[in-house]
């Protein structure tokens, strides 16, 4: 019992200095991974972009200061470089460059919304499933499989059906399905981590449960996990559009890109842009998130990376 | 086979679970269900009356129980907006969603393994990367938006095929191209990436050093080992199909179970939402226990698990 307690104090030390020792060589991994960053022309594309759009997002209707609910009967159907409407006007005679930035706003924060939600409770879901194990592991996974196994599209009608019209619903079940699609991921990570030896030194040096899992395995898993949420904003946004474009999304006369292409569509012969150039916005959005996601991959999954350099090889 | 039925039993709660989820789902709804079957000017008296009438008023677990035993026995009830019987919508509206939705299942396998065959045969050249861009691009492009352009391209500006309607096999061609872009982009890379993988075997190296042709090597030994997941995994296209069909049939006006969910949630006609959510559950969750037990019986390290 004696030596029990001499050695234990020495062993957590140990493993201390071990975790200490993982930590450096997780940021070496870290700068050498920032380092490869700047090599990566789709990561820088795509972070480009995606500085453009959010730009267009947050500082356009500040810069442009035509009201998006405007409507004018005279004006209708503008194409772009009209003078005073510099992507033209809508059925209603609204600007569509007004819209359109409102639009991307609404893209964006429902992308947020799903980060957000998908990664927290991902993030926990799939750690307590990995780390605890046994009936925990086994309820988390049916649950988390049964969502997992759903079409988006279907979830979030069935939502809407719920909850009624508007962004919630949307958020809520796009947020769901990616927890699960998270979740699955991060237990996995965690279940390989769970074998390492920090965290074996970790569990013999006698440190409970929680901080075992929030200070030594969660700083290892969050990298994937962010890289992974990163590849799911591309989803979200796009599921976004679609329901909004079906009329489950965000309702008149908040603007959203789904909404405008799906407004515009009855009016392809007179003026395509309505539709063609919320869409482009969209394509480019989702461009932007996904070689952003893809880049991310690239640099942090080493063997993604393996796997990659495998083919060129041959 | 002590597999199949845990995973059959596994399926069956699920969509017990499921069809509970859903039901509460859209009988909580905000929304007042009386505004869409009485006039405006109805009173609160009418409204209760009619409210109990359709026995909403009933605890939600009676009415569960109720509505499960009336949809066993066959009794599906009516439309809230048009009186049509839902039993008659399921008959029309589900042949007309069995055709788009087998015509795109085919067109996913179909053009999808040749093409990611293609790929990795011809590895690194201007075919792979043609053929990887475009399923990229596939699996990028919103099918909302993709459909559009389709019509704009086809219907409007070529007129090859009509933009819109139902049922012929030129209405046909657009919606089921759309409804399997995704699954055909998602199939390209498969094929691609399993045959690469066996191609990199070293049986493939001893059967071609034992003089075995290249057409055999490839047909008989490397195609049929990459088709294993493809086909395997078969069921997970059912479910991909069914959640694109809220959005294609509504795009391309097809009439369609999944027109009708749709537009039986935009008008809150919760006795159509309800049953045909349940439908739409079961068929998903059907695909899914299909390709649960394909790759649980290609993978005999899984049937243990």
């Amino acid at each position: 019992m004696t030596s029990d307690a001499e050695t234990a104090p020495r062993l957590e030390d140990w493993n201390e200095r071990l975790a200490a020792y993982e930590a450096a060589r997780h940021m070496g991994a870290f700068r050498s991974a920032l380092r490869r960053m700047r090599f990566n022309k789709l990561l820088l594309i795509g972070v480009a972009l995606a500085i453009l759009v959010l730009a267009a997002g947050i500082l356009g209707p500040i810069i442009s200061g035509v009201d998006h609910t405007l409507q004018s009967f005279r004006d209708t159907h503008l194409p772009p470089g009209s003078p005073g409407h510099l992507l033209g006007t809508d059925h209603l005679g609204r600007d569509v460059a007004a819209r359109l930035f409102i639009g991307i706003r609404v893209s964006l924060l429902v992308a947020a919304g799903v980060t957000l939600l998908s990664l927290i409770l991902g993030l926990l879901l799939g750690m307590f499933s990995g780390y605890l194990g046994g009936w925990r592991d086994r309820t988390i996974r049916g649950v988390v499989d049964f969502v997992w196994g759903f079409p988006l599209i279907l979830v979030a009608v069935l939502l809407a059906g719920g909850l009624g019209g508007g962004l919630f619903p949307v958020i809520l079940a796009v947020g769901l399905v990616n927890t699960a699609a998270i979740a699955r991921v991060v237990r996995g990570e965690v279940l390989a981590l769970s074998e390492r030896e920090f965290i074996e030194a970790a569990r013999a040096g006698g440190l409970s449960t929680p901080r075992i899992m929030f200070k030594h395995i969660f700083p290892n898993i969050l990298a994937p996990a962010l890289v992974l949420a990163s590849y799911y904003v591309a989803v979200a946004i796009i599921a976004e559009a679609a329901l909004s474009f079906i009329g489950l999304g965000a309702q008149p006369p908040t603007p959203s890109l789904g909404g405008m292409v799906s407004d515009g569509r009855n009016f392809l012969q007179q003026n395509h842009w309505e539709s063609t150039i919320p869409g482009l916005a969209i394509m480019l959005l989702v461009l932007a998130v996904s070689l952003i996601g893809d880049g991310l991959r690239d640099v942090f999954d080493p063997r993604l990376r393996h796997e990659a350099k495998g083919v060129e090889s041959q | 086979m002590k597999t199949l039925a845990a995973r059959t039993v596994y399926m069956v709660v699920v969509l017990v679970l499921s069809s509970i989820a859903v039901f509460y789902a859209i009988r909580l709804s905000g929304g007042d269900v009386t505004a869409a079957r009485l006039p405006a000017s109805a009173s609160f008296e009418q409204r209760e009356a009619f409210k109990e009438q359709l026995g909403l008023n009933d605890p939600i677990y009676e009415q569960y129980f109720n509505y499960m035993g009336r949809v066993l026995s066959g009794d599906l009830g009516s439309s809230l907006t048009n009186n049509a019987r839902i039993s008659d919508l399921l008959l029309t509206h589900g042949r007309n969603s069995l055709i788009l939705g087998a015509a795109a299942f085919v067109l996913v396998f179909a053009i999808g393994i040749p093409l990611g065959m293609l790929a990795s045969l011809r590895r690194n050249s201007w075919w792979d990367g043609g053929i990887m861009s475009f399923s990229v691009a596939g699996m990028a492009v919103p099918n909302f938006w993709l459909a559009l352009l389709a019509v704009w391209l086809f219907a409007s500006v070529l007129g090859w095929f009509p933009s819109a309607g139902c049922c012929s096999p030129r209405q046909l061609v657009l919606p089921a191209v759309v409804l399997a872009m995704e699954g055909i982009a998602l199939t390209v890379r498969m094929t691609r990436s399993a045959m690469l993988e066996n191609l990199n075997q070293d049986f493939v190296r001893t059967l071609r050093a034992g003089g075995l042709g290249e057409v055999s090597v490839i047909g008989r030994h490397v195609f049929r080992n990459a088709l294993v997941p493809i086909v395997s995994l078969a069921g997970l296209r059912i479910g991909q199909i069914v959640g694109y069909a809220l959005v294609v049939e509504t795009i391309f006006g097809w009439p369609g179970l999944g027109q009708v969910l749709v537009n039986a949630v935009l008008r809150r006609d919760y006795p159509v939402a309800q049953f045909f959510s349940l439908v739409l559950v079961t068929i998903v969750l059907l695909g899914n226990w299909l390709a649960d037990v394909g790759y649980t019986m290609v993978n005999p390290r899984l049937r243990k698990a």
